[in-house]
């Protein structure tokens, strides 16, 4: 389970979250949503222990943040906005880093890439450099190397940017596998994703929470059609364009 | 430790994977035969102070460039998150990436012990204060490497990475110049400061405690001070 509480994170004068408060179940598909700077990235940054909150605390399983990041750490499985990855490596090398450093077995090393290269389609590409591939094969080696060892929370910042459709509708499918055993976490600000992946979706407006509910129940509670028409109506005077 | 390993193999095989590593291997190997030629020509002696000083003065030159880009690049292109959001200790991704690059300086010297075995087999040399220097060598380009490593973290630009190298490497290699324009207490602190103080007794075989602690405690100052700026990134 994850938990944050009042969590608020400043950079300099500037306040990027506030007060957020959330309470995540295990194995729910929670997707961030929210306008480029709403604080999404920043807010997983801090899940993912990377960046530590001002104030507040977030506990993973009961750990908190500011003192077990490494146990933490060992239970996720992050995929940042761009993917961190090392061109002049092979897929396969890569992976086997990834998989060194998230304690992964030896042993287990072999069938852990294996397993992941099936589940990710890149079985075809294990030998190739990293540089060579397509961007959405490179953004399947980005999901690959969060999920080599397994984690209990999956978090993808924006899995799906600057994708081909036919890409958006693979890493879909993927993050789809990948969440029946995990808890996922995936931030984004294109609204049909949320519809395809999410149960819940929390909707965050200039560093805090504006919703947090199903699906369906956003769209009932802010009396609209489509989640598109709510997410505007609760950003209403944030865009020139107004509903 | 296997954490430590998985870093500097990956330093490695970035390193060996673009043509930097290949340009500094080929330039150091015919830069140091070059002048060990020259210098046994012209001293007609069987000692290899003076080479050891022409290795020293490009290591100034090299380690710059193989160090500039190992946590700029990663800043640069954001696969530190990759690294900074794995089970990792801070400390293991430093000593990981040390431990890389002073292979790679090992690949860089290494070739250097030719010399050694050159002058056992034609001279009766002071074989151990030879040794002394190697050491003194591979001290001093340790304690670059582990300068360029604390520099290379505070900069998103491997340019300015490599240019504050350069500047601190060059500052510690001449600061002895300084020594005669001052007095007293700065004096003795410059004098200890220059690295070629130490170095000079290594080289021609002495063997001096400071001048162990000097080398090591600067390398583990710098790569404890790297540790701090991904601390408080």
């Amino acid at each position: 389970m994850i938990e944050l509480k009042n969590v608020c994170k400043q950079f300099g004068s500037v306040e990027v979250l506030s007060q957020i408060a959330l309470e995540i179940q295990t194995g729910e598909i929670v997707g961030f949503l929210g306008h480029n700077g709403a604080g999404k990235t920043t807010l997983m940054r801090i899940m993912t222990t990377y960046l530590p909150a001002t104030s507040g605390q977030v506990f993973i399983d009961g750990k908190n943040a500011a003192t077990a990041s490494l146990a933490i750490r060992a239970k996720i499985g992050y995929l940042p906005e761009k993917p961190p990855l090392y061109p002049n490596m092979t897929v396969n090398e890569y992976l086997t880093l990834a998989g060194r450093l998230h304690n992964v077995r030896p042993r287990d090393l072999k069938g852990a890439i294996a397993s992941v290269c099936a589940e990710c389609w890149l079985t075809d590409v294990q030998n190739s450099p990293i540089a060579i591939l397509s961007k959405g094969y490179q953004q399947r080696v980005g999901i690959a190397q969060a999920i080599i060892h397994n984690p209990a929370i999956l978090i993808l910042d924006e899995p799906t940017s600057g994708l081909d459709p036919l890409q958006v509708v693979q890493v879909r499918a993927l993050i789809k596998r990948c969440q029946s055993q995990r808890t996922v976490i995936v931030s984004t600000h294109i609204l049909s994703e949320i519809e395809h992946l999410a149960t819940r979706v929390v909707i965050i407006k200039q560093g805090t929470i504006a919703a947090d509910a199903s699906v369906e129940e956003v769209i009932r509670t802010q009396q609209s059609n489509t989640l598109e028409e709510a997410f505007l109506k609760l950003n209403r005077g944030r865009s020139p364009i107004s509903c | 430790m296997r954490k430590i390993n998985a870093i500097a193999q990956k330093e490695l095989l970035a390193l060996f994977c673009s043509p930097i590593a290949y340009v500094i291997l080929f330039l150091s190997t015919v830069i140091f035969n070059v002048f060990f030629f020259m210098i046994i020509d012209q001293n007609r002696e069987a000692q290899l102070k003076d080479v050891f000083t022409v290795v020293e003065f490009m290591l100034v030159f090299f380690v710059p460039i193989f160090t500039m880009k190992i946590f700029s690049e990663e800043r640069a292109s954001g696969t530190l998150e990759f690294l900074l959001t794995a089970p990792v200790k801070d400390i293991e991704i430093v000593l990981g990436k040390f431990l890389g690059l002073s292979i790679f300086l090992t690949c860089v010297l290494a070739p250097t012990l030719i010399y050694y075995f050159i002058l056992s087999r034609f001279s009766d040399f002071d074989r151990l204060a030879a040794l002394w220097g190697y050491c003194g060598l591979w001290l001093e380009g340790y304690l670059f490497i582990a300068i360029g490593i604390f520099l290379s973290s505070l900069c998103r630009s491997q340019i300015v990475a490599a240019m504050s190298s350069y500047m601190v490497l060059f500052l510690l290699y001449f600061t002895l110049s300084f020594k005669t324009y001052t007095q007293g207490m700065w004096s003795s602190v410059i004098g200890y400061a220059a690295v070629m103080t130490h170095t000079e007794n290594f080289f021609t075989g002495i063997f001096l405690l400071s001048d162990l602690v000097y080398f090591v405690s600067g390398i583990l100052f710098f790569l404890l001070l790297t540790k701090l700026v991904l601390k408080f990134r």
